[in-house]
C-alpha cells in the first residue's frame, strides 16, 4: 500500500467527525416531531371530517326531503286533530295471460268473495287484458287471496286519504286524484310539500268552531232558503283563519267529481258586489287623509243624486239631511258616503282600497281565489264605489280589509297554515292607529244604537261591532232587484279587537215564521220584514257568536 | 419532554378511540330506538285517527241525541266565573268584566 493512499484515508477519517456532534439526538427529535406532525395531520383531517359531517347533518335537516312516490303527509287542525290521514291500501288485479286454470281460479275467488259478479269477471278473463279485481281490500281477504298462490293475482299498494271530519273542511282541503296528485284546495297548492314533509301539515283552523259555524249555516240555510252561504272567522292580529265555511259543501270521502257551480268556495272564489260594507273603507280613507273627522258635518244632503244614467238614492227614507261622518256610517247613508268619496277624489280612495288589498287578486294558500272585476274609474264610478256599488271583491279580501282597520292599521296576510311566532312578527303599519280607533268605535255604535243596522248581533259580553251590506245581484244590463247578497262583517271585542267574522248569504229570502229576539230592547218579532243584511246575516252572526264565543274567550285566552 | 409528548399523543389516541366507540354505541342505540318508534308512531296515528273520528263534534252530537234525554245548552259567557288565588285565598270573579255602557 503506498503512502499516498494512507494519507487520503486518514484525512477522510478526520473529516467525518459526526460522532462528536449531537446528531443522534437530532435524529430522534426529528422523528418525534415527524410522528407528532403525522398525528396532527390525522387529527386535523379527522376533525375536519367531523366538522364537515356535522355541517352536512344541519344541511340535511334544512334540505327538503326527496319526493316519495307513495307518500303524502297528513293534515291536522290547530289542536293536532286529524283532518286528513293517509293510510295505505291494497288493490288486487288479475293478469289473464298468466292464468293457468280459469275455472279453478273463479271457484276459489267465489269462495272468498261470494258477492261479486262472476259473469263479468269471466268475460274480463277472456279479454286477456289486466284488470282490477278488488280495490282497497281488507287484511283478512288479502291473506286469503294470496294463499291461493296463483301467479295471475297481483297486489298493488295504493295510498288512500281518509277524512274523519267528512264535509267540514271540503273546500279548504280539496281532493287528490288516483295518482296521488292534488287537484284542488290545499291538496293542490301544497302538493309537493305534502309529498316531502315528514311531519303533518298543521292548519290554523279549529274543528270544533268550524263545526258550530257550519251547523248554524245549515240551520239558517233552510230558514232563509239561500242559494249558498259563507263564513270567515279570522284573527285580526296575525291573519290566522280559525274557520272558513262555504255552504253547500261535499263529503271528501265519497271522492265525487264536483262540477256544480253552486259548490264553489264562496269565501275565496266568489266575487261579489258587497254594498254598504264598503262605506267603512270610504270613511276610513277620509280619516286617513285628514279630510274629515268623525264629527265633520255634511249639510243639506239630497235624497237622490243622478250620475249619468244612474240614480243614487237613500235606502232609508227617514234619514236626516244633515249628518255627521259618524252618523253617515251608522245609518248607512248612501248620499253622505258619495259626498265623502267626492271629497277624497279618485286617487286617494283608489290608493286606500289598494292598500288594504280589495282591488286585486289576493295571494292565498289555496288556488281557488276569485279575481275582483277590473273597472275604469270616473266621476260616476267614484260615487258608486263610495257606497259599495260598481266594485267587486271576494269575502276573504273584505275580511282582510276589516281586519287591517280593526287591528290598529297593521298589514296582515290571511293564512290557513299555522306559522311560528317568528313569522308573525315584523308588522308593517299601513293605516294610522287613530283611524282604527275611530272606526272601531263607530262599528260598535252600529250594533248598539237604535239608528244602527246590526242590533241582532249585540250579544252581551263580546262587544261586537260591525257593518252591514245589502247588495242587489248584478245581471246583464243592470240589477236583478230580487236576488241579493247580504253581508255582515263583525269585529269583536271592539275595545281590543281579536276577531273579524264575515257572514255572507247568497240570495236569501225572507222567512215568515222565524222569530227574532230584540237585543237592545225587550220583545220579539215574527217574520222577516225586509230582505236586508240587518234582518238576515246579522241574525246569523249573532247566533254564531253566541255559540262560539265561550270557546273563543276561554280556549284562546291571552295571558 | 419526550415522555410528555408521547403521553399526550397516547392519551389523545385513547380518548379519540373511546369517544368514537361510545359514539358508535349511542348511534346504534338511537337507530334501535328509532326503529322501535316507527311502528309505535304508525299505531299511535291509527289510534288518534279513531279517537278523532269518534270524538268529532259530529259524532258527539249524534251520541248526545242517541243516549241522553237532555239537550245541549249554550253557555252564557256572563255566567262564566274565573278562579284566582291571591295570598292563599281563592277569589271567584266574573270572567267578562261588565262594561259600563252596557
Amino acid at each position: 500500500m503506498s503512502d499516498k493512499n494512507k494519507v487520503i484515508l486518514e484525512e477522510y477519517e478526520n473529516k467525518f467527525s459526526y460522532k462528536k456532534s449531537k446528531t443522534n439526538l437530532n435524529i430522534e427529535f426529528n422523528r418525534i416531531a415527524f410522528i407528532f406532525f403525522v398525528f396532527l395531520i390525522i387529527s386535523a383531517i379527522y376533525s375536519i371530517q367531523l366538522l364537515h359531517l356535522g355541517s352536512l347533518k344541519i344541511q340535511n335537516e334544512t334540505k327538503p326531503l326527496v319526493t316519495k312516490k307513495n307518500y303524502r303527509a297528513d293534515i291536522v287542525d290547530r289542536n293536532g286533530n286529524y283532518l286528513v290521514k293517509t293510510v295505505s291500501s291494497i288493490d288486487i288485479g288479475i293478469n289473464p295471460a298468466e292464468v293457468i286454470n280459469k275455472k279453478k281460479l273463479l271457484i276459489n275467488l267465489q269462495l272468498i268473495f261470494p258477492n261479486k259478479n262472476y259473469k263479468e269477471i269471466s268475460k274480463k278473463l277472456e279479454k286477456n287484458k289486466y284488470f282490477y279485481f278488488k280495490k282497497k281490500i281488507i287484511a283478512d281477504d288479502y291473506e286469503k287471496i294470496m294463499m291461493l298462490g296463483d301467479k295471475s293475482v297481483k297486489s298493488e299498494e295504493k295510498l288512500t286519504r281518509i277524512y274523519p271530519q267528512k264535509n267540514l273542511f271540503s273546500h279548504i282541503i280539496g281532493q287528490i286524484d288516483d295518482e296521488n296528485n292534488g287537484i284542488s284546495g290545499l291538496e293542490k297548492s301544497f302538493d309537493e310539500k305534502l309529498k316531502q314533509i315528514k311531519e303533518p301539515l298543521q292548519l290554523t283552523v279549529d274543528t270544533d268552531i268550524q263545526f258550530l259555524i257550519r251547523e248554524e249555516l245549515i240551520k239558517f240555510h233552510s230558514i232563509f232558503r239561500s242559494k249558498g252561504s259563507a263564513v270567515i272567522l279570522m284573527n285580526v292580529n296575525n291573519g290566522e283563519i280559525i274557520s272558513m265555511v262555504s255552504y253547500p259543501d261535499f263529503d271528501l270521502n265519497k271522492r265525487e267529481t264536483v262540477n256544480d257551480v253552486n259548490f264553489i268556495n264562496r269565501a275565496t272564489k266568489g266575487v261579489y258586489e258587497l254594498g254598504s260594507v264598503f262605506k267603512t273603507f270610504t270613511v276610513a280613507a277620509g280619516l286617513e287623509e285628514g279630510l274629515i273627522e268623525t264629527d265633520t258635518e255634511f249639510l243639506n244632503l239630497k235624497k237622490k243624486l243622478k250620475c249619468g244614467k244612474n240614480v243614487i238614492s237613500e235606502y232609508d227614507k227617514k234619514i236626516p239631511s244633515d249628518l255627521t261622518v259618524e252618523q253617515i256610517l251608522i245609518r248607512s247613508g248612501n248620499i253622505g258616503s258619495v259626498r265623502i268619496g267626492q271629497k277624497l277624489e279618485i286617487e286617494k280612495l283608489k290608493l286606500f282600497l289598494e292598500k288594504i288589498g280589495v282591488l286585486k287578486k289576493i295571494d292565498f294558500d289555496i288556488e281557488e281565489v276569485g279575481q275582483p272585476i277590473p273597472f275604469k274609474w270616473g266621476k260616476c264610478k267614484l260615487a258608486t264605489v263610495s257606497f259599495g256599488h260598481g266594485i267587486t271583491t271576494t269575502p276573504l279580501q273584505l275580511a282582510k280589509g276589516y281586519a287591517i282597520i280593526a287591528n290598529g292599521g297593521f298589514e296582515i296576510k290571511p293564512s290557513l297554515i299555522k306559522k311560528t311566532l317568528k313569522d308573525n312578527q315584523n308588522k308593517k303599519r299601513i293605516i294610522k292607529k287613530s283611524v282604527s280607533k275611530k272606526i272601531n268605535k263607530i262599528l260598535r255604535k252600529i250594533v248598539t244604537t237604535k239608528e244602527g243596522t246590526a242590533e241582532f248581533a249585540n250579544i252581551k259580553g263580546y262587544e261586537v261591532g260591525g257593518k252591514t251590506g245589502t247588495a242587489e245581484k248584478a245581471a246583464v244590463g243592470g240589477y236583478t232587484g230580487k236576488a241579493k247578497v247580504n253581508t255582515f262583517v263583525s269585529i269583536f271585542p271592539t275595545s281590543k279587537p281579536k276577531y273579524v267574522m264575515l257572514v255572507l248569504l247568497d240570495e236569501p229570502k225572507t222567512s215568515e215564521d222565524y222569530i227574532y229576539k230584540y237585543k237592545n230592547k225587550n220583545g220579539s218579532y215574527k217574520g222577516t220584514p225586509f230582505n236586508t243584511a240587518g234582518w238576515t246575516s246579522v241574525e246569523v252572526a249573532g247566533k254564531i257568536i253566541q255559540k262560539i264565543g265561550p270557546i273563543l274567550a276561554t280556549k284562546y285566552i291571552e295571558n | 419532554m419526550k415522555k410528555v409528548v408521547f403521553a399526550i399523543i397516547f392519551s389523545l389516541i385513547l380518548a379519540t378511540s373511546l369517544v368514537k366507540n361510545s359514539t358508535k354505541e349511542i348511534e346504534d342505540k338511537i337507530f334501535m330506538v328509532n326503529e322501535n318508534i316507527r311502528p309505535l308512531k304508525s299505531e299511535l296515528g291509527d289510534v288518534l285517527l279513531e279517537y278523532n273520528y269518534l270524538s268529532s263534534p259530529d259524532k258527539l252530537t249524534q251520541y248526545q241525541t242517541q243516549y241522553f234525554e237532555k239537550n245541549l245548552i249554550k253557555i252564557d259567557i256572563m255566567k262564566i266565573k274565573k278562579i284566582t288565588e291571591k295570598n292563599n285565598h281563592i277569589i271567584v270573579s266574573d270572567f267578562i268584566e261588565k262594561i259600563k255602557d252596557e
